[in-house]
């Protein structure tokens, strides 16, 4: 079973060796130089002076707004002009794989079938529709992290599973273990998943990949689930990154919950998808995602 | 035989690295390093060909040890490993900073092999 992970046009021809590290540096300078910022191109376009967009940048800094936003609200631009301003930058946007072209990285007809082989090997990724019970902020996130995460049972633990209808939870049920990742960025949340022993012990096979993990030591057996966590946080960040979303993750942590549970801190919304992976079994995805 | 030092806080993935590269037999992993000042101590000690280092580590993390390592060893070859990979920023960010090349997470043994060798 294929193992790969989400990634860029960009990365994936590194990776294979089908351009170098430099050419593909070259490519990303050209890409900087030729893709106007928005202000940039509000400038070029004869819309804006450059002490308009000091003026903006200044009040950003108190306002959590996108810069072609704040010119709007601030007078500065009408909603049509920022409208053409998107549009252009839109029509004029020069792609990584088109870089790699001008600056003699690959040909036209390379570029073609590397592309071709990128698009099947991330096919694996294409979303699948989740729905979650209530309006949450950031939803479009949360639902690609779960779609995500069922992907990546399967791909990577190699578990067959069905997953549950989301739902909101008060309390999140006790487990033999749970591994935990706080997401900050455009979207913030922790995200943990919960398994019972048998299941710790299966994530610890696939994650080292021995037949056996018994003898191992406990601390080896949880940092197999923190590991999971890591892995599929990391590509949770990438896809985000391909819809537009900045999203940092942190080192994971392990919980031992009481046996009560944990009770859910105010001002959180937590999203609980169960994983039904056998009788006697419990796994859960659980988001706690901050109002 | 290359020595490889491997730079992880987890121990599950130093020690899936560490099967990989010396089941290789073209590779010898010469110790595992858990963040980014231990690297640059065992980079100095240990000599290694080759370091496959982590992004997201407590303590020091990846990319400051990387811009560390280059300036103290002009020589090093720096491989990032890492869940992400596909975040073009960080990608970009890391071969800037000069690493050579980015194993993305999850990775298959026949990947990373490959990665090493056409170092």
């Amino acid at each position: 079973m294929g193992h790969m992970a989400v990634k860029f046009f960009g990365q994936f021809l590194v990776e294979k060796g089908l351009v170098s590290r430099d050419a593909l540096l070259k490519a990303i300078d050209l890409q900087e130089r030729k893709n106007l910022k928005m202000g940039e191109m509000a400038v070029s376009m004869g819309y804006v002076t450059q002490a308009d967009i000091d003026r903006a940048h200044n009040a950003q800094l108190s306002r959590d707004m996108k810069l072609g936003d704040l010119l709007v609200e601030m007078g500065i631009l009408t909603l049509s002009q920022l409208n053409e301003i998107i549009t252009r930058q839109k029509n004029t946007h020069l792609y990584i794989g088109e870089a790699l072209v001008l600056v003699g990285a690959l040909t036209g007809a390379q570029l073609q079938q590397y592309l071709d082989e990128f698009k099947a090997d991330q096919a694996q990724y294409v979303a699948d529709r989740i729905e979650l019970p209530c309006a949450i902020p950031n939803s479009r996130i949360w639902e690609m992290a779960a779609d995500l995460t069922y992907k990546m049972i399967t791909r990577v633990l190699d578990i067959q599973f069905r997953p549950e209808k989301c739902r909101v939870v008060t309390t999140l049920d006790t487990n033999f273990m749970m591994a935990a990742m706080d997401l900050s960025g455009d979207a913030e949340a922790r995200y943990l998943i919960s398994v019972s022993e048998n299941l710790q012990k299966r994530v610890a096979k696939a994650i080292l990949r021995e037949e056996s993990v018994e003898g191992e030591p406990a601390e080896v057996l949880e940092d197999t689930v923190m590991e999971f966590v890591n892995v599929v946080c990391g590509n949770v960040a990438a896809k985000a990154s391909q819809m537009g979303a900045i999203i940092n993750i942190n080192p994971p942590v392990s919980i031992r919950p009481a046996a009560t549970g944990i009770q859910v801190p105010d001002g959180h919304t937590a999203l609980c998808f169960p994983i039904y992976v056998g009788e006697g079994e419990k796994m859960e995805l659980i988001l706690l995602v901050r109002q | 035989m290359k020595k490889i030092l491997v730079v992880d806080d987890s121990l599950s993935v130093a020690r899936q690295l560490e099967k990989i590269i010396n089941e290789s037999g073209e590779f010898r992993c010469v110790g595992h390093a858990k963040n980014g000042a231990e690297a640059i101590k065992m980079n100095h000690t240990e000599n290694p060909d080759i370091i496959c280092m982590d992004m997201n580590m407590p303590g020091m993390d990846g990319l400051t040890a990387l811009r560390s390592l280059v300036v103290l060893d002009k020589d090093v070859k720096v491989v990032m490993v890492t869940s992400l990979g596909g975040v073009g920023d960080k990608f970009t960010e890391a071969l800037r900073l000069g690493a050579k090349n980015v194993i993305s997470k999850p990775f298959e043994p026949a990947g990373v092999l490959q990665i090493l060798r056409d170092l």
